[in-house]
């Protein structure tokens, strides 16, 4: 298209605010995921089943909307993925069972539970149900700027969170005697123990908070993305998310960027077509995947991870 | 310049009476107690195992005492935890140290408290303690990278950043060069003169004579004597530690005279890998058909001279002559010997396993195993059985029929009979005693000085890397390896 032309300028920049808001809409459910097991793996567990704890938030989101609203679907989604969490804590603080393999067990958990409630309760048939939605609230002034306005300004009021989530999770665990504590849990569990740390109680936290946040991912896929809920409709977005706590070097501030690089990569599709590229469409489904790969073979030796992550002592 | 306790809290008088604990069979203390009168400097000695440890794990909330009671000026009191023994004053800074590595100075120094955690306050504190008391240290340095030496200073530090009024140092001087080592008793010194009190535990008699106020010995669990520092002279403390055992034929007779030599040590000098130098200057040979014994305390450099023996370790200076094989019966046998859930006849298979190739003869592996567990009296289900299903003499005697059969021309042991009974003792000790007889040489260490005599035809005393000279009574061996003049 000529670029002398006002109307395809105006295309370009339309193209460009899409894919920037598509690429901060999906990034923000990753987000909680990513900061929620930045929390676990900094104190040293690494929950495996986040995968589920989003699956449960998504179910809890379903059930809670219909009832009481979107403001009890983000609540409910937050507590159920808490609680599957807390179970898994329990099995692998309290009984010191593996992680790994009781993580994978809450995934599936998380999948075939919820899938069995939702035909329970909602029917067989597949109908897809229709919930309400958080719609987009834009911030006062800079929703109004050009290209970077639509995209970051006029989003639901979730994504706002995962924002702020960021500072106060960076805050709590650099700038708290119980953020010093719980990353002392994740390095040497006896020299906080011996430092007068409960060691088992602040994992246990760590893993309850960081479920809540995959919940509350859940959640957001459902009240603030898709609007209805489906069987399986994480689709690995719990094991995306513990690939990007890698890459963000268990820091709050890389899982958010992490989030956002992986965003930018689903949301690509949505500019291709915009501009009119043909390219087979399963490339571009498949490019956050490889990005994963390609990001975690690039990651590797860079950074250092929590030095008990994975011990079973707490 | 004497150095108060930071917090200006006054020492307490802390008393543990009575003291009794158990791990399983083993009475660990048995009626022990210990008076630390405030602003002294209290070194508590005994020999391995005899409780010292266990006794001021239980004083610091780590450990339960089965019964007893802990008083503070006076006041029961029950510490649940660390951090209940913290809060009354109490530090303690144990050998292997409770350092988070990946962390600085100040953060390591700040972990425990509560509220808001201001990196630049905790530095403070680390600078204000550091210039208050001489120990002065980077808050910003990342605990990992420093030295052995500095990391302990972060220990106490730490303590004293929690306002301890009594400082539990358990062996503070065992990872210490010399001169580092006599910093930190001049530190310990000045802190009691500076109203704060310092439990001392150690093995080194001298360090204990050079700096305590009040010594008391512990042997078996059981207090032997608890008295002021001038009641004391260097042969008391010697005759206290060894207890009163009547001297009989120490060293047991050789069967035939020792042949060529197998194993020998020439100037070998050993430096870990932080450059502290564990082994001096050693050398010494063994020969065929004779077993030599090694005495010593904890940590003198035995437990490398003796994977210097085995090959497990390469000399820093010097020569180490050994044959191919050297048979080594390690001293953790859990850790570094057997597959507790591991088949029998897989743990019987992992003798040089390194050098093997191709298929696993399964079938006469079990033949071999059975044949072992017969010939070496190792009671257990059967071939197919778990090693965590014997009994510690069992899993002992499979380790040693695995290390000797075939027979390696030398064979290298490692307190084999910790945590054994009586009979699995007697097994263990003449079957090296067989290996010997069969012309083995073999190279025998044990914690406990009599066993040592019992079983070899030489001993070799080590004292802070050094082999000592010594003659072969008990006295003589006993004072050599506690660094007694002779």
């Amino acid at each position: 298209m000529d670029p002398q032309d006002p109307g395809g300028r105006r295309l370009m920049a339309d193209a460009l605010t899409g894919f920037l808001e598509a690429a901060v809409r999906t990034a923000t459910p990753l987000a909680f995921a990513a900061m929620g097991e930045t929390i676990a793996e900094r104190a040293g567990v690494i929950n495996v089943g986040l995968e589920g704890c989003v699956m449960a938030g998504a179910f809890g989101a379903l059930v809670a909307a219909g009832a009481g609203g979107v403001g009890a679907g983000f609540a409910t989604s937050a507590v159920a993925g808490a609680a599957l969490a807390a179970l898994f804590a329990l099995c692998v603080v309290r009984l010191g069972t593996d992680q790994i393999i009781t993580g994978t067990a809450m995934t599936l958990l998380g999948l075939g539970g919820t899938g069995a409630l939702y035909r329970t309760w909602y029917g067989a048939g597949g109908a897809a149900l229709s919930v309400p939605t958080a719609g987009p609230m834009a911030v006062p002034g800079l929703s109004k700027l050009p290209v970077v306005g639509p995209a970051f300004f006029s989003q639901p009021v979730v994504t706002y969170l995962a924002a702020l989530l960021v500072p106060v999770l960076w805050w709590f665990l650099y700038r708290t005697h119980a953020g010093l504590a719980l990353r002392a849990v994740g390095e040497a569990p006896e020299a906080a123990r011996a430092a007068g740390v409960a060691t088992a109680r602040l994992r246990t936290l760590a893993v309850v908070a960081g479920g809540a946040l995959g919940g509350l991912a859940g959640g957001t896929l459902v009240l603030a993305q898709a609007g209805t809920f489906a069987e399986g409709m994480s689709a690995g977005r719990g094991f995306v998310a513990i690939a990007i706590v890698v890459l963000g070097r268990w820091h709050p501030v890389g899982a958010a960027l992490g989030a956002l690089v992986f965003g930018a990569a689903t949301a690509l599709q949505f500019l291709i077509q915009a501009m009119g590229w043909t390219l087979p469409y399963q490339l571009f489904l498949a490019l956050p995947y490889v990005l994963t790969l390609g990001a975690l073979a690039l990651a590797r030796g860079r950074g250092r991870p929590p030095a008990a992550l994975g011990q079973a002592s707490g | 310049m004497s150095v108060a306790p930071p917090g200006g809290r006054r020492a307490p008088t802390l008393a543990l009476t009575g003291i009794l604990k158990r791990f399983g069979p083993t009475l660990a203390l048995d009626d022990a107690g210990v008076v630390i009168r405030p602003g002294t400097v209290h070194a508590l000695l005994g020999e391995n195992g005899a409780g010292k440890s266990t006794l001021m794990r239980i004083a610091f909330g780590l450990l339960a005492p089965d019964a007893g009671t802990i008083t503070l000026d006076g006041r029961p009191v029950h510490f649940a935890s660390a951090a209940a023994a913290l809060a009354a004053g109490l530090g303690m800074v144990q050998q292997h140290f409770s350092l988070v590595p990946a962390m600085t100075v100040a953060e390591n120094v700040a972990l425990g408290g509560r509220g808001r955690f201001d990196a630049a306050r905790a530095a403070a504190v680390v600078r204000r303690i550091g210039e208050a008391t001489g120990l002065g240290l980077d808050p910003g340095a990342r605990v990992g990278e420093l030295a052995v030496h500095a990391q302990q200073r972060v220990e106490i530090v730490k303590a004293l950043a929690r306002d301890a009024a009594v400082l539990i140092l358990d062996e503070p001087t065992a990872v210490l060069a010399p001169a580092e080592a006599h910093e930190v008793l001049g530190w310990v010194r000045r802190f009691a003169e500076g109203g704060g009190s310092i439990v001392l535990i150690t093995h080194k008699l001298a360090d204990a004579l050079a700096v305590a106020d009040d010594l008391t010995v512990l042997r078996r669990g059981r207090v032997v004597r608890s008295a002021q520092r001038a009641t004391w002279s260097h042969d008391a403390l010697v005759a206290a530690m060894l207890g009163e055992v009547p001297e009989g034929p120490a060293v047991a007779p050789s069967v035939r005279p020792p042949g060529d030599e197998v194993l020998a040590l020439e100037g070998v000098t050993y430096a870990d890998a932080r450059g502290v130098v564990r082994v001096e200057d050693v050398s010494a040979s063994v020969r065929a058909g004779e077993v030599v014994g090694i005495a010593a305390v904890e940590g003198s450099g035995q437990h490398e001279l003796l994977r210097l023996l085995a090959g497990r370790l390469a000399p820093t200076r010097g020569l180490v002559r050994r044959p191919a094989t050297v048979g080594f019966v390690p001293e953790d046998r859990h850790r570094d010997a057997i597959l507790l859930d591991a088949p029998l006849r897989e743990n019987v298979a992992l003798r040089g396993l390194g050098a093997a190739r191709g298929r696993m003869p399964w079938e006469a592996l079990r033949a071999r195993t059975r044949e072992l567990m017969a010939r070496f009296d190792v009671r257990g289900p059967g071939p197919e059985a778990p090693a965590r299903a014997l009994s510690g003499g069992n899993q002992q005697k499979l380790v040693l029929a695995r290390e000797l059969d075939p027979p390696p021309p030398a064979l290298v042991v490692e307190n084999p009979t910790r945590g054994l009974d009586l009979r699995a003792t007697d097994a263990v000790l003449g079957r090296l005693r067989e290996a010997r007889d069969q012309g083995l040489a073999v190279v025998f260490y044990s914690s406990d000085i009599d066993e040592v005599l019992a079983v070899s035809d030489r001993v070799l005393a080590m004292h802070d890397g050094r082999l000592v000279a010594s003659d072969a009574t008990r006295e003589s061996v006993g004072r050599a390896m506690l660094g007694a003049t002779p």
